[in-house]
C-alpha cells in the first residue's frame, strides 16, 4: 500500500520505518527544515537503537521517502498521523486538507497524543458515509525497544466504529500479528481513553513503589525483601516494582502530563498530579542522600554518574534524573564526571561547556579521584565492575545506586560504603 | 526665628480665616476650572487636589512658605548625602538605593552607587539561587518557603509590596511561599510553623541592628524549631535555613549567621525606608528580581522629578504643603488613608509607620519644643470595606478628616469581565464618596428637605492619587511620592524625620520589668504597673495548682 506518515519524532520515524520494511510504499512528511537533515543528526532517530540503519535502508531501497509538505501530493491509500502533542491545529488542517483532496475513500489512523474525545474530533470534520474514516491506534512505543514494539506487539487496540476502516486497517498491520495475544476493536474514544489509563496505572505503580522505598529507608527495612513478597501475591505480579531515582522518557512523560491534566480539569483531582511531582523529587534522592553524607557541604568535591540516559538501551536524556542530578551539583561547586555509553553527546549538547562538567568515554577515568559513585542509569556494562580498581581510583569508595543493582553486603567487603534505594 | 512666627506663616494664618469660611460646594462652583487648576501629573501619578479647600492663591502662599524654609537646598542636600539626620549624626540616602547602576554618588570618600550595586547583586545571586530550587535545606530539599522575620521597616515595607504586586511574580518562581512574622509574642510563627515542613523552609531574619528583640525572639524560636526537626548540628541549620540582613554584620555572627550569608545595608538607610535596600530581599523573592528593579525604577522616576521639577509642579512638594495647609490653617489633625484596591491593603499600616515614626515629633532642629502641630493621627483601610466601617465618622461626625484616595485606573485588563466590572464599581464609590464627602449632600437637588440626621455637610478636604495601572514602576513611584511629602512636611516643621527616640525608652522599661513577674517588684514601681504584674503573678501561681 501507499502510506504517507506525517511527524518527526520517534512514533513517526518508527512507523515508518517498520510500514516501509513490510512492503508499503512510504513517505514521511516532517517540518521543512528537517526534510534534508541529515539522519544521524536527528536526536530521535540517532537515540533509538537499531533504527537509523532500518531507516536508511528502506530510503536505499526506494521503499521510504524523505518528503514535506511543500512537495506536490502525492498519492497515498492510507494517512498517518504521529505528530507531536501541541500539534493539534497542524493535526485539524492537515485533514481538512486531505478532505478536500480525498473526497472518498480516505483512511486516517491517528497515533497522536491528543487526549480522549479528539479522534473523534477529527471524523467529525469528514464524510463517513463516503467512507473517510479516522482509526485511532494508540502506540506502543517503548523507548529503546521501539522497532520490536510496533513490529511484534502483544497487543493491540483498534479504535473506530467504520467497517471499511476496520478492514483496511487489519489488511495494514497484517504482518505484525505474529506474536499477536490480544487485539481488541473499541470506539476511538474509548481506545483513547485505554492508552491512558494504562500508562498512569504504570506511573501510579513506579509512584508507589517509589514512596515504599522511601519509607523502608526510614523504618530500616530492606525494599528487595518486601518487593519479592507482594510480587508473590498473583493480584500484584512483578512487573514495575523496581524501585529507583526516577523515571522519564519523552512519550511516558508526555502521555502522563496529558492524563493528569485530564484527571484535574475534569474530576478536580490530583493523584496523578501527584505522581508526577513525587517523581520530580525522586529524580534528586542520590543528590539528598549525597548532601547528608556530606553533612550539607558538598563544595569542592567531585562526583561521577554512570548512566544519563533516562534508561538503558536508548540515548535519550528527554526528561532523564541524571540533568536534575548534574544541576543540584553543579549549583553546589561540584566537579561532575558523568560516563554514559550512548548519551554523552546529547548531555553535550543539553549543557553546553561547562568547565564544571567533565564527559568521559570510559567508566574508570569517570570515576578517577571521585567522592562518590552515583548509578543513575542500570546500562548492562556496569553490573559487575571490577570493584577493586574502582575502590582504588575513588576518592572515597562510596556508592549512591540509584536502580538497586549492586549487591551491597559484597560491596562493602570491598570497602564500598553503598546506599540503594529503599534498602 | 521659629517658622509659626515667620512672615509666610503669618500669609497663610491670614489667608486662612477667609478660606476657612467657604464650602468646597462653592469652591467647585465658582471655579468650573478647578480640576484642570490643581491636579498634576508626573511618573505614573495623577495627582488631584482640586477637592482641597484652596484657592490660587493658598498655592501660591504655601510655596513662598517652602521657599522661605530653603525647601529646594533641603532636597539637594538630602540626595548629595548631607547630614540630614542631625540626632544620630548620618545623611538619608533611601534615594540612593534606586539609582541604577553607573550613576555617580560620592558621600566623603565612599562611592555609595558602586556599594549599594555590589550589595543588591549578592542579594540577586541569592534570589537566583533559591528561584532555581538550589538553595537546599539540611536534608537536601530545595527550598519551598521563606519566612521573612522582622519588624517596623524591615517587615511592613516587604509586606506590603508582596502583597501589592504579587501577581507580577513569573509563572516559575509562583511555587515560592514568602511568609512574613513580626509580631513578638510568636503567636504568627507558632501559626506558621504548624504548616510549614523544616527541610525546605528558609528564615531570612532582618534587623538593621540585629538587636531587635522582637525579631530575636523569633529567630530563637525558629532556630529551635529546625534543631529539633533535623536533629543536625546548630551550625549546619544556620548555615542552610537563614539569611541575615543588617547594617550590624558582627552581631548577625554573633547570633549564628555565617558571614556568606548575610546581605549588608548601611546605618544610613533609615528602617522605615530600607525596602529599596536588600532588606527588600522577601520582595525579589515574590516578584523576581526584574521586578524588583522596575520597582526601583519607578522610585528613581519619582526622585528625579523631586528633585528637578518646580515646586509649582512638583508632586511630593505639592501633596506636603496641602496637608501643611490642613494640619497648620484649617487645624485637620485626622487623615485617613484610602485605598481602593485590595492589593494596597498594606499601604495604610506602611504609611502609618512612614508618617508617624518620621514626623511624630515635637522638637525642632534647634533643640526647641515646636509651638505649631506637626504630623496628624493617620490610620487607613482599604476604602470599600472602611465604608462599611468609619466613613460614618468621615461624613457624619465631629471630626475634621483630611483623606487620601488612592486607585489604579485600569485593572483586570486580560481577565475576565466581571472582575473589570468589579474594578469599575470600586471605582465608581472611590469617587463618590470623595465627592460626596467635598460637596455634601447638595449633590442632590431636594437635600434640604431631609431630617438633620439624614443630612451630609460635606466639606471635608480629599486628596485623589490615581495611578494608570498598578505596576511595580507605578508602586514604586506612590512610595516614593509619600517618602518625599515626608521629608517636604520635616522641612516646613524643622523637624528630624529620620530618628526615632520615641521608640527608645519603652524596651528599656521592658527589660527592666521582664524578670518582675517571676521575682520581688522593685519599689519604686507605680501601683497601676505593680496591680497588673501582681495580677499575672496570683493567675500563674493558680494555673499550676
Amino acid at each position: 500500500m501507499n502510506v504517507k506518515v506525517y511527524g518527526a519524532d520517534l512514533s513517526a520515524w518508527v512507523a515508518a520505518a517498520c510500514l516501509a520494511r513490510s512492503g508499503n510504499q512510504v513517505i514521511i512528511e516532517g517540518p521543512d527544515d528537517q526534510r534534508d537533515k541529515p539522519l544521524e543528526e536527528i536526536s530521535a532517530i540517532r537515540d533509538e537503537p537499531g533504527l537509523l540503519d532500518q531507516i536508511a535502508d528502506q530510503i536505499a531501497k526506494g521503499q521510504l521517502l524523505r518528503s514535506n509538505h511543500n512537495d506536490p501530493h502525492s498519492h497515498a491509500d492510507i494517512h498517518w498521523l504521529a505528530l507531536q502533542p501541541n500539534e493539534q491545529s497542524k493535526a485539524e488542517s492537515l485533514v481538512q486538507k486531505l478532505a478536500r483532496e480525498i473526497p472518498q475513500n480516505l483512511l486516517i489512523i491517528n497515533q497522536c497524543n491528543f487526549g480522549v474525545g479528539y479522534t473523534d474530533q477529527l471524523q467529525s470534520t469528514l464524510d463517513l458515509e463516503k467512507d473517510q474514516a479516522v482509526v485511532y491506534i494508540p502506540d506502543n512505543l517503548q523507548e529503546g525497544k521501539a522497532l520490536q514494539g510496533f513490529s511484534q506487539p502483544k497487543r493491540i487496540i483498534l479504535g473506530t466504529e467504520s467497517q471499511w476502516a476496520l478492514t483496511m486497517t487489519r489488511s495494514l498491520i497484517r504482518p505484525y500479528l505474529q506474536n499477536i495475544e490480544h487485539l481488541q476493536v473499541m470506539t476511538a474514544r474509548e481506545a483513547e481513553f485505554t492508552k491512558f489509563a494504562v500508562t498512569g496505572m504504570l506511573a501510579i505503580r513506579l509512584g508507589y513503589i517509589n514512596e515504599l522505598a522511601n519509607l523502608a529507608d526510614e523504618m530500616n527495612v530492606d525494599i528487595d525483601v518486601i518487593r519479592d513478597g507482594m510480587g508473590a501475591d498473583p493480584r500484584i505480579g512483578r512487573h514495575y516494582l523496581s524501585p529507583g531515582c526516577g523515571f522519564g522518557g519523552q512519550n511516558f512523560s508526555n502521555y502522563i502530563a496529558r492524563f493528569s491534566d485530564l484527571f484535574e480539569t475534569q474530576r478536580k483531582n490530583s493523584l496523578l498530579k501527584t505522581v508526577i511531582s513525587e517523581n520530580e523529587i525522586q529524580k534528586e534522592l542520590l543528590f539528598r542522600k549525597l548532601w547528608k553524607h556530606y553533612q550539607c557541604n558538598l563544595n569542592g568535591k567531585t562526583v561521577t554518574l554512570w548512566g544519563a540516559s533516562f534508561k538503558p538501551g536508548t540515548a535519550s536524556i528527554d526528561n532523564a534524573p541524571s540533568l536534575k542530578l548534574i544541576e543540584a551539583l553543579l549549583a553546589q561547586n561540584v566537579t561532575v564526571k558523568v560516563h554514559d555509553p550512548e548519551a554523552l553527546e546529547n548531555i553535550r549538547e543539553y549543557f553546553g561547556d561547562i568547565s564544571l562538567l567533565q564527559l568521559c568515554h570510559d567508566p574508570y577515568s569517570a570515576a578517577t579521584h571521585s567522592d562518590a559513585l552515583m548509578l543513575v542509569t542500570e546500562w548492562p556494562e556496569y553490573w559487575s565492575p571490577d570493584y577493586n580498581k574502582l575502590a582504588s581510583l575513588m576518592n572515597t569508595p562510596l556508592i549512591l545506586d540509584g536502580r538497586n543493582i549492586f549487591d551491597r553486603e559484597a560491596l562493602e567487603l570491598y570497602g564500598f560504603t553503598c546506599k540503594g534505594i529503599g534498602r | 526665628m521659629a517658622v509659626n512666627n515667620s512672615p509666610a506663616w503669618k500669609a497663610l494664618q491670614f489667608h486662612a480665616t477667609d478660606l476657612e469660611r467657604q464650602h468646597l460646594k462653592d469652591l467647585f462652583l465658582n471655579n468650573p476650572e478647578r480640576f484642570d487648576q490643581f491636579s498634576f501629573s508626573a511618573a505614573h501619578c495623577l495627582l488631584d487636589l482640586s477637592k482641597q479647600r484652596m484657592s490660587a492663591q493658598t498655592l501660591d502662599l504655601l510655596i513662598n512658605l517652602s521657599d522661605q524654609q530653603g525647601l529646594r537646598q533641603k532636597i539637594q542636600a538630602m540626595f548629595d548625602g548631607e547630614i540630614v539626620n542631625p540626632s544620630e549624626d548620618r545623611p538619608a540616602l533611601h534615594t540612593a538605593l534606586r539609582q541604577p547602576a553607573g550613576e555617580t554618588l560620592n558621600v566623603g570618600d565612599q562611592d555609595i552607587n558602586a556599594e549599594v550595586h555590589r550589595s543588591l547583586a549578592e542579594m540577586e545571586k541569592l534570589v537566583q539561587q533559591i528561584h532555581n530550587q538550589q538553595w537546599r535545606g539540611f536534608d537536601g530539599s530545595p527550598i519551598k518557603s521563606v519566612v521573612n522575620i522582622g519588624v517596623g521597616g524591615s517587615d511592613l515595607g516587604p509586606l506590603m509590596t508582596c502583597r501589592a504586586l504579587g501577581q507580577f511574580a513569573p509563572e516559575h518562581i509562583r511555587s515560592l511561599d514568602i511568609h512574613f512574622v513580626s509580631s513578638m509574642d510568636g503567636s504568627q510563627l507558632a501559626r506558621l510553623l504548624n504548616k510549614l515542613n523544616p527541610a525546605s523552609t528558609l528564615f531570612i531574619v532582618s534587623s538593621k541592628s540585629f538587636t531587635t528583640i522582637d525579631t530575636l525572639a523569633n529567630a530563637n524560636t525558629a532556630l529551635e524549631w529546625l534543631i529539633h526537626a533535623s536533629d543536625v548540628p546548630q551550625e549546619i541549620i544556620t548555615q542552610h535555613h537563614f539569611i541575615g540582613v543588617t547594617a550590624s554584620p558582627a552581631k548577625a555572627v554573633e547570633w549564628g549567621i555565617p558571614e556568606q550569608n548575610q546581605l549588608r545595608f548601611w546605618d544610613w538607610t533609615g528602617g522605615r525606608y530600607s525596602m529599596w535596600s536588600v532588606i527588600g530581599m522577601a520582595i525579589a523573592l515574590q516578584i523576581g528580581y526584574d521586578n524588583f528593579r522596575r520597582f526601583l525604577n519607578g522610585a528613581w522616576e519619582m526622585d528625579r522629578h523631586f528633585l528637578a521639577a518646580e515646586a509649582r509642579s512638583n508632586l511630593p512638594v505639592l501633596l506636603a504643603l496641602t496637608e501643611i495647609w490642613n494640619i497648620n490653617f484649617l487645624n485637620i489633625h485626622a487623615h485617613a488613608i484610602l485605598p481602593y484596591d485590595g492589593r494596597l491593603e498594606y499601604l495604610p499600616a506602611y504609611l502609618e509607620q512612614l508618617e508617624m515614626e518620621s514626623n511624630g515629633k515635637s522638637v525642632n532642629l534647634d533643640g526647641e519644643y515646636v509651638a505649631h502641630s506637626t504630623c496628624p493621627i493617620l490610620w487607613g483601610e482599604v476604602g470599600p470595606n472602611a465604608q462599611h466601617a468609619f466613613y460614618q465618622l468621615l461624613h457624619q461626625g465631629t471630626e475634621a478628616v483630611m483623606c487620601d484616595f488612592i486607585a489604579p485606573a485600569l485593572r483586570y485588563e486580560d481577565q475576565s469581565e466581571e472582575l473589570q466590572k468589579q474594578h469599575q464599581l470600586a471605582l465608581a464609590n472611590c469617587l463618590a464618596q470623595s465627592r460626596l464627602l467635598a460637596l455634601g449632600d447638595s449633590v442632590l437637588d431636594d437635600a434640604g428637605d431631609a431630617p438633620a440626621h439624614k443630612r451630609y455637610r460635606g466639606n471635608q478636604p480629599s486628596t485623589t492619587i490615581m495611578l494608570d495601572r498598578l505596576t511595580p514602576e507605578s508602586f514604586g513611584a506612590l512610595i516614593a511620592l509619600y517618602e518625599h511629602k515626608v521629608y517636604v512636611q520635616s522641612v516646613i516643621w524643622e523637624i528630624n524625620p529620620f530618628d526615632q527616640w520615641g521608640v527608645e525608652l519603652g524596651k528599656k522599661v521592658a527589660t527592666s520589668l521582664m524578670s518582675s513577674f517571676d521575682n520581688e517588684i522593685p519599689e519604686d514601681t507605680d501601683s497601676s504597673t505593680e496591680g497588673l504584674i501582681r495580677y499575672v503573678q496570683q493567675q500563674r501561681r493558680e494555673s499550676k495548682q
